[in-house]
């Protein structure tokens, strides 16, 4: 079965929201309250339990190298975010239960009939995707739409976005088109576009996003880590601690114990 | 509000929102690693007591025991009580899985807790109970050493960037933490003199490495001022530095000799210490967590 | 359109990745400018200053579609000695007769000397344009518009390169075009710039009107106006169509297909009113309704707040929130003696009484209505496609289509009139009412002949003599061979680019009007890569990727007689077949109420004095001076010194009755809010995220704050003009709430077509919540 995956090409979105809507719709998630944020047209603010689309909106001061406007230095991005579906990915290498899963797709699946709410996976997200819902205590975050995929159906998001904006498809074939459209972007003017999580080289903490972007400007600006790790990439250090310390403490029994004997000194 | 543009000087942010999710555990979270923490060192102490085959230690080692599975259980009970769906805690065994060290650390206090118990209620009296409650203990013992400072990989392994960047000195704090807060423990109970000798050995080592280990990990994560901020502000910063102070004054107490007053202070400044230490880092991550110019 | 219309914004991304230039002009930067090539923010209600200024370019550079415009629009003619200009009256046309507030149109009319076309004659429409438009330069725009002379000269540019034999540009518009006092001249300068062009009539140019809802063709095409009967046959108006045959002379034009009116007009009565109606009475005739003056909604609102109405159905629209001047709309509601409301929940328009201080008499019913999945019909889109939607389920509870109620009443309606002896009871008596479902509707407004009740296919076989009936001639050929032609879903991959088969499109299913100008005066494409009909000259018929739209065995050489009739007069190069003279109108000798050629004025609330002319305002624009309607000076009202406008947001829909109840959508955009500029912020101590309240002589009311570089102040002459944008979404109801934006606008409308001045008044903002 071959990797699927989204390749969500920021350039031609158009901040409509249909995704947030589709997969809030499809998959019956309660709304998140009513507030306005004051952040532009960003109301939806960040992913979490029961937000699995999440489209961000930038003003800022700086031009984009294919748009001319009156405003002078200004330009307006938008970008739908979601769960990255990591090929090295955080919240399945820490899952305790076995809840979260790789699907046949390659996409990170939590399946809701396992999972006991322990947590551990909010904390080992470096993009902070999945969160745990106070109604039912349980971790959620994207499906890849797996019910979808399974019959033969795209992504509701994907198929809601009007723009194309959102593509579902071969991880492989959608890798081939996103550097074709850098490529193409940069010979319209837009030099500042680049792939963002498209192969391990170029994010080897993650080993590659299944869920990856075509951003005009650095991830932070889009609220994205620059630089995210997999914990677990990261947790030989810890276990050697660990295990250091444990001889340690053997140790430090040890010349607790024994030392209380005259004979051999203290 | 100002305008909604980034600063293009500043490291950039989104709206200075945060990029990471906050934890959802609560206060039994820090609790257990505290409790659990002192089962697992004093599990250690009592199967290597066990191993010296004295006697007059005997009493140590059935202690030991049985603190150890109280320890176990009480911790069992504050982690359940922290899960979003208390009833499927048993999913903890469901799989075994090496990467993840709540995994681990779920069977080990199983295990372990399995093994203490059974060492623990097994009658003395018969040469075949007694024998198999002493391999259940020497077991459970060794399962003691991981369960004295696992909780310190756990936040290790995590994004949050205080706990993941303190991740070579983490662990060994919360082991060192658990043989000082062991120590601390048994320094305010009624001991024979023999007994107080050894809590006062193994809570001079465990004192003394906790503070190595805290200096060290301060010194690791200052290379960031955005990751090393939470334990120098706020409540986590408080406790922080309470405990610093606390542990310092413990180990005073505890290098003055004789005095038992001395020695219960001691043991009080520790607990609060031990309890305090894991608070501080509990709550770090929280304020870590929301800080977007902490993330890389 | 990326706000309004994102679904229909693919096709204009799609081009754009083709290789298509956007070019986004708005007052603000929005979810289009995010993704345009070019952003030109505008001052609103000055475009006419704009499009003027792109007329002006074309005609100066030289850069007008020559043979286009020599030969399929009006260009050469010559008009009347009579006529006066702007530039000679100072903002006026020749006629102006300010006691009965209307131009006197006959010095506009052609005169009958032969048309130059050399386009030298001083009194051509082409040097008339010329001079109309001298005075709009690219300073004159950079000063009325705060346009840089340096973006304007870029975009006139872009659109000249772009048009001509081998490209198209197209022009896409919506309420930010015609909801002012001028609005039907913005669109006319559009179509000059686009017959200058020579776009259209030809593939991948013209000017795409996007409605703002789903079937708001639809209902114009079948009319929920006062003024129209379907298919654009002008309703009778009483004491002058005094008789069918008044009516009938009155309306048929001498040429071009509204020669043929009678037709339409005999077939609509038959399908009206079936057998009852025969040549002897008229065909029913005298059962239509009359209208006797302006019956738009504003006026009948008024009349309404006067106790001159008893009742009122409201079905699917929630005037209280997306009419302006709220308060006046309330208080026509408490004067009724009845108000029907149909919608999905109960909007402000249906439940507004709970709120009134005091009782009043009006008795209010709700209906719950049915959703488009819960019933079957058609929508109607701005290309005047028609697509049919089948019912997926079935409504729930006692929620029914307006189709069903319709129906109903009307059955219940005949019944209760059936043994009435009066005369004024006999339309209700006689009108056909046999329909069993939706798709029975659509074959009586395609058309069948009365007496073997066949379907009729196309309109050219309709007769004027009783035998054909069809409820909406351009609607004919819509359920041709008994088939529900809007029905059709061939995928486009299985069909040329044109893809005729999904779905049918008036009239005739041609899917480009006036698409004979697509080839010139020889019938062969302008160019190879645009081409679209032509005439086959073996086989005598004009053909193409399209339904041609033009006699089709008139051969482009054909030149009529003298005494040529109806549609003969139709020459083989008069592509624009509904005009009398078959040419694309430059100049306008009749047809609009302000002018032959659009003018700028300012919007009955300025801030500015208009630059161009002394001529303020829109000398014909439509008032109503009443004590509930307060105007504010024209311009430099010192009560309200910015300007403001309203317009929509993507996650909204007008009114909030299909948003504002849904969490999904309710969650993505909460709360009323304005949108300022940060200069404007600073001056008048806004906070991003605080709160604001905005004032008007109509009305005051409160929004959150969002300080953005998208709402520019703008240097217009020497000043700066701060521009305060709102959304107009919300009402007092709904999952979400806020204060209706619609309150502050005055009844004010455009003479033409009735449509309020909403883009564009005058106001005050200051910090904090309101009082009130």
């Amino acid at each position: 079965m071959p990797q699927k995956g989204f390749f969500t090409d920021t350039t031609i979105c158009i901040g409509c929201k249909a995704c947030e809507v589709a997969c809030k719709e499809w998959n019956q998630l309660p709304d998140d309250g009513f507030v306005f944020s004051g952040l532009s047209y960003d109301n939806t603010v960040e992913l979490g339990a029961s937000t699995w689309r999440h489209v961000a909106f930038i003003e800022r001061p700086v031009a984009l190298g294919n748009q001319e406007t009156a405003l002078g230095n200004f330009s307006w991005l938008m970008m739908s975010d979601v769960c990255k579906h990591c090929t090295r990915a955080g919240c399945l290498e820490s899952c305790p239960t076995g809840a979260i899963v790789r699907t046949e797709f390659d996409s990170v699946f939590v399946q809701p009939d396992v999972c006991n709410g322990c947590g551990y996976c909010v904390v080992s997200c470096p993009f902070g995707v999945i969160d745990r819902r106070a109604d039912d205590g349980l971790a959620w975050k994207c499906t890849l739409c797996y019910d979808r995929l399974k019959d033969d159906l795209e992504p509701a998001c994907a198929k809601a976005c009007p723009t194309d904006s959102i593509k579902f498809g071969d991880l492989i074939e959608l890798r081939l088109m996103a550097e074709k459209r850098v490529e193409e972007l940069h010979e319209r003017g837009l030099t500042e576009a680049y792939l963002y999580g498209a192969d391990p080289a170029t994010q080897p903490g993650t080993e590659g996003l299944n869920a990856f972007f075509l951003l005009v400007d650095k991830p932070e600006v889009y609220n994205l880590p620059s630089d995210p790790v997999a914990p677990a990439k990261r947790s030989g250090a810890a276990w050697a601690s660990l295990a250091v310390a444990g001889v340690g403490l053997v140790a430090a029994a040890v010349a607790a114990i024994w030392s209380d004997d005259e004979s051999s000194g203290s | 509000m100002n305008p909604v543009v980034p600063d293009e000087n500043a490291v950039a942010t989104y709206y200075g929102r945060p990029v990471l999710k906050q934890p959802v555990w609560i206060w039994t979270v820090p609790a257990y690693f505290y409790v659990g923490g002192i089962s697992g060192a004093v599990l250690v102490l009592g199967a290597v007591a066990q191993i010296k085959r004295d006697p007059g230690l005997r009493p140590l080692v059935i202690a030991a025991r049985r603190l150890g599975f109280i320890g176990q259980a009480v911790g069992s009970v504050l982690l359940i009580a922290d899960l979003g769906k208390p009833s499927r805690f048993l999913n903890m065994l469901r799989v075994f899985r090496p990467l993840s060290p709540l995994s681990m650390g779920s069977w080990v206090l199983a295990v372990g807790g399995a093994l203490s118990g059974l060492a623990s209620i097994l009658p003395q009296k018969h040469r075949s109970t007694r024998s198999l409650s002493d391999v259940s203990g020497l077991a459970a013992g060794a399962l003691g050493i991981p369960l004295a400072g696992y909780t310190g990989v756990l936040l290790a392994n995590s994004a949050i960037p205080v706990w993941q960047g303190a991740r070579h000195s983490l662990p060994a704090l919360f082991v060192s933490s658990s043989v000082a807060s062991c120590a601390s423990l048994f320094e305010m109970m009624e001991l024979s003199p023999r007994e107080q000798r050894i809590v006062h050995r193994f809570g001079v080592i465990g004192k003394t490495a906790e503070l190595i280990c805290i200096t060290a990990m301060e010194r690791q994560l200052s290379e960031r001022e955005a990751v090393v901020k939470p334990l120098r502000n706020g409540v986590a910063g408080a406790l922080w530095t309470v405990s610093k102070v606390l542990t310092v004054a413990s180990l005073a107490l505890t290098l003055m000799p004789g005095q038992s007053k001395a020695r219960r202070t001691a043991g009080v400044l520790g607990t609060i210490a031990g309890i305090g230490l894991r608070f501080a880092v509990f709550q770090a991550g929280f304020a870590s967590s929301r800080n977007p110019k902490a993330v890389v | 359109m990326a706000e309004c219309h994102p679904v229909g914004f693919r096709w204009a991304m799609e081009a754009k990745a083709r290789g298509a230039t956007l070019i986004h002009v708005d007052p603000r930067f929005t979810r289009t400018s995010a993704v345009a090539d070019i952003h030109v923010p505008i001052r609103v209600g000055s475009d006419i200053v704009f499009l003027g200024g792109i007329v002006r370019y074309i005609l100066e550079n030289e850069r007008y579609f020559h043979d286009y415009v020599v030969n399929y629009t009006n260009a050469p003619v010559i008009i009347s000695p009579e006529f006066r200009d702007t530039e000679d009256l100072d903002g006026l046309f020749s006629g102006w007769n300010q006691d009965e507030h209307r131009y006197d149109q006959s010095s506009w009319r052609y005169s009958d000397e032969p048309a130059d076309p050399t386009l030298q004659h001083p009194r051509s429409v082409f040097q008339i344009l010329k001079r109309h438009y001298s005075r709009y330069t690219p300073a004159m725009v950079e000063d009325a518009c705060g346009v840089p002379e340096r973006l304007f000269l870029r975009v006139a540019e872009t659109l000249c390169h772009n048009s001509g034999r081998d490209r198209t540009s197209a022009f896409c518009y919506a309420v930010g075009w015609t909801q002012h006092t001028v609005g039907a001249q913005y669109i006319r300068t559009a179509s000059i710039i686009q017959l200058l062009l020579g776009n259209i009539g030809r593939p991948g140019g013209g000017i795409l009107a996007l409605r703002g809802h789903a079937s708001i063709q639809g209902s114009t095409d079948i009319p929920t106006l006062f003024n129209l009967l379907p298919g654009y046959l002008p309703m009778p108006t009483a004491g002058v169509d005094v008789s069918l045959k008044a009516y009938l002379d009155a309306h048929t034009a001498g040429s071009g297909w509204w020669s043929e009116l009678p037709k339409y007009a005999v077939s609509l009565l038959k399908a009206y009113f079936g057998e009852a109606a025969n040549a002897n009475n008229d065909f029913c005739f005298d059962h239509l309704p009359f209208i006797n003056g302006n019956h738009s909604h504003m006026s009948t609102v008024a009349d309404m707040a006067d106790g001159k109405l008893k009742g009122y159905f409201v079905l699917g629209e929630n005037p209280v929130v997306g009419s302006m001047n709220g308060r006046l709309q309330v208080e026509g509601l408490r004067r009724l003696d009845w108000l029907v409301v149909r919608d999905l929940a109960l909007i402000e328009t249906a439940d507004f009484w709970r709120d009134a201080p005091e009782k009043f008499p009006t008795e209010v019913f709700f209906f719950p209505a049915a959703a488009h999945t819960e019933k079957d019909g058609s929508f109607t889109n701005t290309q005047r496609l028609l697509q049919w939607h089948h019912q997926a389920i079935d409504p729930p509870g006692d929620c029914r289509s307006d189709l069903d109620f319709i129906l109903d009443l009307g059955r219940r309606l005949k019944a209760l009139y059936a043994s009435s002896t009066e005369a004024k009871d006999r339309p209700i008596q006689q009108v056909t009412w046999d329909y069993t479902n939706a798709e029975s509707v659509l074959a009586e407004i395609n058309g069948f002949g009365v007496t073997d009740r066949r379907p009729i296919s196309r309109f050219t076989e309709l007769k004027d003599d009783g035998t054909t009936a069809c409820g909406c001639w351009i609607y004919c050929g819509s359920f041709a061979d008994n088939k529900n032609q809007p029905a059709r879903r061939k995928p486009g991959h299985e069909q040329h680019w044109v893809a005729p088969e999904w779905g049918w499109s008036w009239p005739n299913n041609r899917r480009i009007l006036y698409n004979r100008a697509s080839a010139d005066t020889k019938g062969r494409p302008w160019s190879e890569r645009k081409k679209y009909v032509w005439w086959n000259p073996d086989a005598k018929t004009w053909e193409g990727y399209d339904t041609p739209d033009f006699i089709l065995d008139r051969p482009p050489d054909y030149r009529p007689s003298e005494d040529a009739k109806n549609l003969e007069r139709i020459s083989g190069i008069d592509p624009f077949i509904m005009n009398v003279d078959g040419k694309g109108w430059i100049f306008a000798p009749t047809g609009l109420l302000d002018g032959p050629l659009p003018t700028h004025y300012e919007p009955l609330e300025s801030a500015i004095e208009n630059p161009l002319y002394k001529q303020q305002l829109n000398p014909a624009l439509l008032e109503w001076r009443r004590r509930d309607n307060p105007y504010h000076r024209p311009f430099d009202d010192p009560r309200f010194p910015y300007v403001l406008t309203t317009y929509r947001l993507t996650e909204h829909h007008t009114a909030g009755g299909m948003s504002r109840w849904l969490s999904w959508l309710a969650e993505l955009q909460p709360e009323m809010f304005c949108e300022v500029s940060p200069e404007l912020a600073e001056e008048k101590g806004l906070r991003n995220g605080g709160w604001a309240t905005i004032t008007t002589a109509r009305a005051q009311i409160e929004a959150r704050v969002l300080v953005t570089p998208r709402m520019p102040a703008l240097r217009v002459g020497r000043r700066t003009i701060h521009q305060i944008g709102l959304p107009y979404h919300w009402g007092s109801k709904g999952l979400v709430r806020g204060d209706s934006a619609n309150d502050l606008i005055a009844f004010v409308a455009d003479p033409n077509v009735s449509i309020q001045e909403s883009k564009a008044l005058t106001g005050n903002i200051e910090p904090g919540r309101r009082r009130s």
